[in-house]
């Protein structure tokens, strides 16, 4: 291939005709440069772009009280993020360390009796989770409970889906019926209220996000956590013997 | 008898057909590049199921690193990178990057009474950098360096001079008033007037702020920065993630 014959007396050899050299160009230092110059672009450059998250904060602008819209009781779900933590109350640390979601349902049930600035564990209605992927097709951990309190919605959303992969209806399609059955104020759908404490990470807040997308839900809110929520987690802990700092 | 000499076979291979192969593979990946932005820090990103991606113009990427002070509590460093417009007409992204240092450095002067000695020579290196994160007070000794000593600079995490500062600048406002900034708040508003119409119009959309944090960061650490973005009225901003799926 990469030499060129010269012969162009149709096989008949002449005596006395000059032997001709054919030419051989010895490609190995060419292949050598452009294997190095591929190892040097491979190494370069980023195949996957990294993809974002869209988040909307509220205002920080103080709200009167009388303007703001509350959230009904049956609909409400607290998540509060925070730290796996060992057994005396210590944050665990690395990239592997988890995450422990507390979560309520509606308003805090506290004793009557309490003393809101006490440093004291209260017991209430607080439950412990964790952040579980999908057990085949049944979603486990905090996306259970998520995806109970939004039955309604993901069921409308499935059936859609259904008619989408059978190919009845388009993408965008789907995507716009999507979007008016989760903003649908007729059916049942909970508020989710994620806050997180100072020892969660960042990823956890990531993850609840992603919970509210998995699931389809389109109302939820990031908030901060207040002294109450703080004691809640200290009293859920003390009360299965562990503790909190 | 005479003995059958084996045949010598030349060990000649013929490369052409690799040469092809391979000036193939480099035409492809010569096409298909993006190169990697150098950044002071390298962080791993938490993943979503979002599959949104990220755009490479009119995009502010606030960048939160972290290091530990003496007691052992995690502290965040900020560095922006400013991406403008492709269309230079619109505002390039060096220009952006001068008006941004320009605006940054007389708002600071306005707050401060401080000098920060940015020269018009600065300003052209500045627009040059990809990311940067350093006190505006800093700022001109830091553009003086080499370029391997800036990148020497940046990576020292725990230099109390390196990322862009949350400290309170307290100053009187135009009504006689006490009021707080800080130089985090300076140059995202400095970004956002830089005359880029369509950077402005991404900023307010929440798609030209882009913030990229290590998974493992403290929400005590973000939610700082977060509020800073919420004080400015920046409510809606991205979240840099990779992919995942949505089993796990």
């Amino acid at each position: 291939m990469a030499q060129i014959e010269q012969s162009d007396n149709k096989g008949k050899k002449k005596k006395g005709a000059q032997k001709k050299m054919s030419i051989h160009v010895d490609f190995t230092p060419m292949v050598d440069m452009n294997m190095l110059l591929i190892t040097f672009f491979m190494l370069c450059t980023t195949m996957i772009k990294s993809q974002t998250l869209n988040i909307s904060l509220p205002s920080n602008e103080k709200v009167e009280q009388s303007e703001m819209n509350k959230a009904k009781d049956s609909e409400a779900v607290t998540l509060i993020l925070d730290a796996k933590r060992d057994n005396a109350g210590d944050v665990l640390r690395g990239p592997n360390a988890g995450t422990t979601v507390y979560y309520y349902e509606g308003k805090p049930v506290v004793p009557e009796n309490y003393d809101p600035k006490a440093n004291d564990g209260i017991s209430s209605n607080l439950d412990a989770k964790e952040f579980l992927g999908n057990d085949g097709k049944t979603p486990q951990g905090i996306r259970k409970i998520l995806h109970d309190k939004n039955e309604t919605v993901l069921e409308r959303i499935n059936e859609q889906k259904q008619l989408w992969r059978e190919k009845k209806i388009t993408e965008e399609e789907y995507q716009k019926l999507a979007k008016e059955i989760r903003n649908d104020s007729t059916l049942t759908r909970p508020v989710v209220i994620i806050k997180a404490t100072p020892d969660a990470s960042w990823a956890s807040v990531i993850t609840a996000l992603d919970e509210m997308q998995i699931n389809q839900i389109s109302r939820y809110q990031i908030d901060q956590i207040n002294h109450l929520d703080s004691m809640m987690i200290k009293g859920y802990r003390q009360e299965h013997g562990l503790g909190y700092k | 008898m005479g003995k059958v000499k084996p045949k010598r076979k030349s060990t000649l291979i013929d490369m052409t057909a690799m040469s092809d192969v391979t000036v193939l593979l480099l035409t492809f990946f010569m096409l298909t590049s993006t190169f990697l932005q150098k950044e002071p820090v390298t962080v791993i990103t938490p993943s979503s199921v979002s599959e949104i991606k990220v755009p490479t113009s009119n995009v502010v990427t606030i960048l939160v690193g972290t290091t530990e002070d003496r007691d052992g509590k995690e502290q965040g460093k900020i560095f922006l990178g400013i991406a403008g417009d492709e269309d230079p007409e619109m505002g390039g992204t060096e220009d952006v990057r001068r008006q941004a240092l320009q605006i940054a450095s007389q708002e600071y002067e306005k707050y401060t009474g401080k000098s920060t000695g940015i020269t018009s020579s600065d300003l052209d290196k500045f627009a040059k950098l990809n990311m940067f994160g350093v006190p505006l007070a800093d700022l001109h000794q830091f553009l003086s360096l080499k370029t391997e000593k800036q990148d020497e600079y940046l990576s020292d995490l725990e230099n109390p001079n390196v990322g862009i500062p949350l400290k309170e600048i307290i100053y009187t406002n135009a009504d006689g008033l006490r009021d707080v900034t800080n130089e985090f708040r300076i140059w995202m508003r400095a970004i956002n007037n830089a005359g880029n119409a369509n950077l402005s119009q991404a900023i307010k959309t929440g798609e030209g702020i882009a913030v990229k944090a290590d998974a493992t960061t403290n929400y005590q650490t973000m939610h700082e920065v977060l509020d800073n973005l919420q004080t400015m009225k920046m409510n809606r901003f991205s979240v840099m993630t990779a992919l995942k799926s949505e089993q796990d």
